[in-house]
């Protein structure tokens, strides 16, 4: 594991792309700044969420809770209670992380099949949102507007556009570091046999339990912090968006266009998908409501057609093909 | 020719492309100097309905402002609409209005921004210092951002307070007991509380909540619980589909025990007949209910029925109900800004929207304002009272409330 990791960590092309995407806010409008913060957003949660759905093979639908979480209840308790971001953001992942540990137990405790799991997932979710929208310390269904970003660091503020892309940067960049770390270490060999045969896992000893409530734990801990980030950059804690199944099912959706399984596969998706989806509906939004949806449908749709693995196999290939015979990528 | 993987490939490509190299295309500027306004309207999504009726009637009015010579204090300036669609998600308005600002710029917004897109707005505006006219929000949190949406205290719940205390103490209706009965959802709950209030400080007893779930498919556990309570009055507001869910289980029940009152669009909204149906309307619609609205054919306010008429033999736009008359209001609203304005800088646009006078009796007030339309220092209406109406079995609404615009008096309980 660590020879892996530690050759992404020194990689030139990976500090280069950092180095050239964090000059972005100098070279691009505010806008396309703001869909880049975006896509970030969504690379680090597509990430998050590939610990568990790709790796481990169990497609969760609870990740709104923990992004819910994250985001509703830290911006409660600094409006509500006066508790500084920054311990919202941990008091948030811990609770995330042990929610994360009881369904991964639930899961194993009852050996649920895969679609039993997505819709247990998808019930804790929707319990989610039905309690943000009911409970007025959560903000009830109109949310809470946190106090203007002034840059103040101490108060996990970032100083608005610039700031926010960069720390949502860092924060992408840990989330696939993450997933590098997982993918080359023994947890990532154990999850990625739990999900092709968890007889056979089970047989040769391995941890079950131990395992998926590990990935559970990561998966929710991360979700919630990039909720905490996320909603400090949309200063409204919107419950229709931030503790919506939708949110989960975007996020799946960028992973498996990406490259279920795979390192970067989500963080591709997303890098392609969001700017896309907010780019099309720039255009055509106001041209033929609901065409920009149609025409995202349509390359989703060609993309899963052209390659159902994702896109991040797909480039593996055709980089082998022009430079030869290469090592196809861990999945 | 046969669709390969590859050629369906080359071809999903070239759509992921485009959009993606657009930031890096320049293209051409318009050449004739005009005045640009930015509207981001919920054309998708679940809010669609508001702005489906309410774009045809703001565009339809921009073009007789230009028609008729522009803005004639800025040299007869035309105005060009630069429009998106947010797709009724708060977070993608924001997105939407940093584009019109930094891509399209535009020098004022507006659009249908309801409450909770409003506040996702409210950063973006505050840091581009842009000022916005919101057609429908329930407040407003930034300096630039002012709604001729109607206030949850002295909109919605003061008008309803005062409906029902009208009711009371002006028509002798016998209401001592309150259902509070409300869509659960942001606005709802906002109106709610202060209703609650005011309410209670009249001397009406609130003997039980029902709030409306939004994502329900029936409100018949709603309906019982009010028939179980019986109160005299059951009132809050109610959106359009929950009001319909709730009338249907009205019939269902068959309960005429107390009042219904409510607004704006689950009572009173031109299309709850069309999907209750004829027979379900006339029996719950003309009966013990009052609905709240701020548009009403039959109000005895002259330049009302114009611009209906208008709209609807003149620019020929099929629906022509609240949302309609709102944005064609904010439409009259912007055009004043903008002659009144000493220039189209930013500050000099806030001072005129700060100073906007449409007074009673104007040809360009065309919503219900005794006292005309301006904006408070919360940069919401002044006056956001609003009306209540009754329906006839012909499916007509008549003005009961406020008196200045009532045709008739309440129908009695029966």
């Amino acid at each position: 594991m660590r020879e892996e990791f530690y050759k992404t960590l020194s990689s030139p092309i990976w500090w280069g792309t950092l180095a050239i995407a964090a000059i972005m806010p100098f070279v691009l409008s505010s806008y396309y700044v703001h869909i880049l913060t975006l896509a970030l957003v969504y690379v680090a949660l597509a990430s998050s969420w590939n610990i568990v759905g790709g790796m481990a093979g169990q497609i969760s639908l609870a990740h709104s809770l923990f992004i819910g979480i994250g985001s509703m209840f830290s911006a409660a308790l600094l409006l509500k209670l006066g508790i500084n971001m920054w311990l919202g953001l941990v008091i948030s992942a811990v609770i995330s992380g042990i929610l994360g540990a009881v369904i991964a137990w639930i899961d194993f405790r009852f050996q649920l099949g895969h679609l039993s799991f997505v819709l247990i997932t998808l019930a804790f979710a929707e319990m989610g949102s039905i309690v943000v929208e009911g409970w007025d310390f959560l903000g009830g269904a109109s949310g809470l507007l946190l106090p203007k970003d002034t840059g103040n660091f101490l108060a996990f503020q970032f100083g608005g556009g610039h700031g926010a892309f960069w720390m949502m940067l860092g924060l992408a960049a840990i989330c696939v570091l993450v997933n590098v770390a997982i993918l080359n270490s023994p947890l990532g060999y154990y999850l990625r046999t739990i999900r092709d045969n968890e007889k056979a896992a089970q047989a040769i000893g391995v941890n079950i339990l131990r395992y998926k409530i590990t990935a559970m734990v990561i998966s929710a801990m991360l979700a919630s912090v990039v909720g905490t980030a996320y909603v400090r950059y949309l200063t409204f804690a919107d419950p229709y968006l931030l503790i919506s199944p939708v949110i989960t099912i975007e996020i799946v959706l960028f992973a498996t266009v990406g490259g279920l399984g795979r390192a970067y596969g989500p963080a591709l998706g997303a890098l392609l998908l969001v700017p896309l989806g907010e780019i099309l509906r720039g255009k055509l939004g106001s041209t033929l409501p609901g065409l920009h949806y149609f025409i995202y449908g349509i390359v989703v749709i060609s993309v899963i057609l052209v390659t159902p693995r994702g896109l991040l196999p797909l480039f593996e290939r055709l980089w082998a093909r022009w430079r030869g015979p290469a090592v196809a990528g861990k999945s | 020719m046969t669709m390969t993987r590859r050629t369906f490939g080359l071809g999903a490509s070239a759509v992921l492309a485009g959009p993606i190299a657009a930031p890096f295309i320049r293209g051409a500027g318009a050449a004739e100097p005009t005045i640009r306004i930015g509207m981001v309207n919920s054309m998708s999504g679940g809010l669609a309905a508001y702005a489906q009726e309410g774009q045809p009637a703001f565009e339809y009015i921009i073009k007789k402002i230009n028609a008729e010579g522009g803005i004639k204090s800025k040299g007869g300036a035309k105005i060009e609409l630069v429009l998106a669609d947010d797709t009724s998600q708060p977070a993608r308005t924001a997105a939407e209005a940093r584009r019109l600002i930094t891509e399209e710029k535009v020098q004022l917004l507006t659009g249908t921004i309801l409450s909770a897109q409003m506040l996702a707005l409210t950063p973006v505006v505050d840091e581009a210092k842009i000022p916005t006219l919101s057609v429908w929000a329930g407040g407003s949190q930034s300096n630039y951002m002012f709604t001729l949406g109607y206030p949850y205290d002295r909109g919605y719940a003061q008008t309803m307070h005062d409906f029902v205390i009208s009711l009371r103490d002006d028509f002798k209706f016998p209401i001592k007991t309150a259902v509070m009965a409300y869509s659960n959802y942001e606005a709802g709950q906002q109106s709610n509380k202060f209703l609650v209030e005011k309410l209670k400080a009249s001397g009406i007893q609130i003997i039980g909540e029902a709030a409306l779930d939004i994502r329900a498919q029936d409100q018949t556990a709603a309906m019982v619980r009010i028939r179980s309570l019986k109160p005299d009055v059951v009132v809050g507001l109610v959106t359009p589909r929950d009001g319909i869910l709730l009338h249907q289980a009205r019939y269902n029940l068959n309960y005429h025990g107390s009042i219904f009152c409510g607004g704006t669009g689950g009572y009173s909204d031109l299309s709850l007949w069309k999907d209750l149906g004829p027979e379900i309307g006339k029996a719950v619609l003309t009966r013990n209910l009052f609905g709240m609205t701020g548009f009403s054919a039959g109000a005895k306010i002259e330049s009302m029925q114009k611009i209906v008429t208008e709209l609807r033999d003149v620019a020929k736009l099929d629906k022509i109900g609240q949302g309609a008359v709102q944005y064609a209001q904010a439409a009259r609203v912007l055009q004043q800004v903008l002659e009144n304005a000493k220039s189209l800088q930013s500050e000099a646009l806030l001072d005129a929207l700060k100073n906007v006078n449409i007074p009673a009796g104007d040809p360009n007030l065309y919503i219900a304002k005794p006292k005309g339309l301006q904006f408070a220092e919360d940069r919401l209406l002044k006056d956001g009272s609003a009306m209540f109406i009754q329906w006839t079995p012909e499916q007509d609404q008549q003005v009961v409330f406020p008196k200045e615009f009532a045709q008739v008096p309440p129908r009695p309980k029966s």
